[in-house]
């Protein structure tokens, strides 16, 4: 990978490739079976095609950790967390539904999620993670990579804006103690189909808003007062089938739940 | 299939016992009970367990096996088993644990029930919650005696159940005050998580678990009595101990247990 960032019309064009496979819920070819491209530069795709939602009418929600758990990074031979950005178009609501039509192959992961509590400017702030937040929830991602078969190396992974695709967020309740070590039980139609633990999540879900934080510095992404941090996942993801109702509860905080219509026959069928 | 002659149990809790004994992983044996032969398993097991109680080992307990449904899966088994738990494999929290004690070891975090009245063939959920006295945060350190873990079902219910030993951790609480399957757990070694889950992990709930137990063993005549020790099985994936270090379980609400591996030299103290 080269260090530099490529020029603003390679970007633009891997964006529209990125952007294009999910309006038309296509998968599409890595990038890096074509490009080599850096890590900044797999960023700058990513702001573009958060940039192309952001153009259709959709506004900012908040900040995703991807590669929190140590098994995930170590498959992805990588050492530190990645972010990508959620817009308001990718907010279902709690109890509501999505539809697998609208997706190509997603898959859904329990997760908890944070409210920021005050604008935050790159750069500005470098303190306790329990300063800055005032609320967490349980919450689901679901992820729907826009390549095929769900394959990709870090750039691609980042340029597609770390797979962001939905995320469904429960009651929001003061954040109290102990938030590093609870239950998380995740189930289709009332089957568990994981049994976790928030510690999964940077061994302490609070090190994600730090980490969140950190990235968006880095990458010159301005933060401000309600804006949603999504942690990380607790346990593996699910791939998502139509009929299904998915749940997550964490201990001491609630459900969230969400259910999925649609048919099976599409997904899948469009990684081809 | 027909049923293993003795000769065949005998050669078998033979090869185990001299794998211990010589500090040697043994092959399988399945080739001398077939790789399905679970109740040809519990007979080896059943010999093993006489031989070292013979020898002034005391039953304390008992521990149950492969209650994730992923390692089922893996064994190609729809049920879990369970092993003898004797007095010298029951260790204090934060002692020093010789690693040459094991073979291959492994550990595990999850929680053991420690009874207050029997259990009949009866038992339903309702009643293990009733009979149990207190549970206990535990690592469980599961080794097998043979090599390089190459085990089918009877393999590993002949070898009693994989155990080697268990820290149990001395922060009693009562059952009435939580519900296990909801709560998390983690397995810090050197400050990291190694292993997570919940108590769902394990068939459910570990209540469960100990049910399925009070059945099985009463069915197989040895009923759980007041006082044992359950080990009810892991909350998280194993993880291999290779080298001496410590490893932390923590239990949402329950508490916390170390095991802590040294090289050599100052053996723990059975408790």
């Amino acid at each position: 990978m080269s260090t530099h960032v490529a020029t603003d019309s390679l970007v633009e064009d891997l964006a529209s490739r990125l952007d294009a496979a999910a309006m038309t819920r296509t998968a599409c070819a890595q990038l890096s079976q074509s490009h080599k491209i850096s890590l900044d530069t797999a960023y700058a795709v990513q702001r573009a095609v958060a940039g192309r939602r952001l153009a259709r009418c959709e506004h900012p929600l908040g900040i995703k950790l991807g590669f929190t758990s140590r098994t995930k990074a170590a498959q992805m031979g990588v050492s530190e967390v990645i972010i990508g950005r959620l817009t308001s178009g990718m907010l279902v609501a709690d109890g509501g539904e999505i539809n697998l039509g609208d997706y190509i192959h997603p898959r859904a992961e329990p997760e908890l999620a944070f409210r920021l509590s005050r604008d935050l400017a790159p750069g500005e702030w470098n303190g306790q993670a329990t300063d800055i937040v005032d609320a967490v929830a349980p919450a689901m991602e679901i992820i729907d990579s826009r390549f095929r078969d769900f394959r990709f190396d870090l750039a691609d992974v980042v340029a597609d804006n770390t797979s962001a695709s939905g995320a469904v967020i429960g009651a929001w309740r003061p954040i109290g103690e102990g938030l590093d070590n609870r239950g998380v039980l995740f189930e289709t139609d009332g089957r568990i189909v994981g049994a976790g633990s928030t510690a999964a999540i940077l061994g302490d879900p609070l090190r994600a808003v730090t980490a969140a934080v950190r990235m968006a510095a880095r990458y010159q992404i301005t933060l401000s007062a309600g804006t949603v941090l999504l942690a990380g996942a607790a346990t593996p993801a699910v791939a998502l089938r139509a009929g299904t109702a998915v749940s997550t509860s964490v201990s001491g905080l609630g459900r969230v739940r969400f259910t999925v219509a649609g048919s099976d026959s599409l997904a899948g069928a469009n990684d081809e | 299939m027909g049923v293993p002659p003795d000769g065949a149990i005998s050669a078998a809790a033979e090869r185990l016992l001299r794998a211990e004994r010589e500090g040697v992983p043994a092959g399988p044996v399945r080739d001398l009970l077939g790789a399905s032969d679970i109740d040809a398993g519990y007979a080896v097991q059943n010999r093993i367990i006489e031989h070292k109680i013979q020898r002034g080992s005391r039953a304390v307990g008992r521990k149950i096996g492969l209650t994730s449904e992923s390692v089922q899966r893996q064994f190609g088994v729809y049920q879990p088993d369970f092993g003898v738990l004797l007095d010298d494999m029951v260790l204090a929290d934060r002692t020093d644990i010789a690693l040459s004690r094991f073979s291959q070891p492994r550990v595990e975090a999850e929680i053991a029930f420690v009874l207050g009245a029997d259990l009949t063939a009866e038992a339903t959920v309702a009643d293990v919650v009733r009979a149990t006295d207190f549970v206990l945060p535990a690592i469980e350190i599961v080794d097998s005696r043979i090599a390089d873990w190459d085990i089918r079902i009877s393999d590993t219910v002949a070898d009693n159940a994989s155990s080697g030993a268990v820290v149990l951790g001395a922060s009693p609480k009562r059952l009435s005050e939580l519900d296990l399957a909801t709560l998390g757990m983690t397995l810090e070694h050197h400050g990291e998580p190694v292993s997570t889950g919940a108590g769902a992990a394990c068939l459910g709930s570990p209540v469960n678990a100990v049910s399925w137990l009070a059945r099985e063993v009463a069915r197989r005549g040895r009923p759980l009595r007041a006082g044992e020790v359950i080990l009810a099985g892991a909350w998280g994936p194993m993880v291999p101990v290779t080298a001496p270090g410590s490893y932390l379980a923590r239990f949402e609400g329950i508490g916390e247990v170390r095991a802590s591996f040294i090289a050599e030299s100052k053996e723990a103290t059975p408790v």
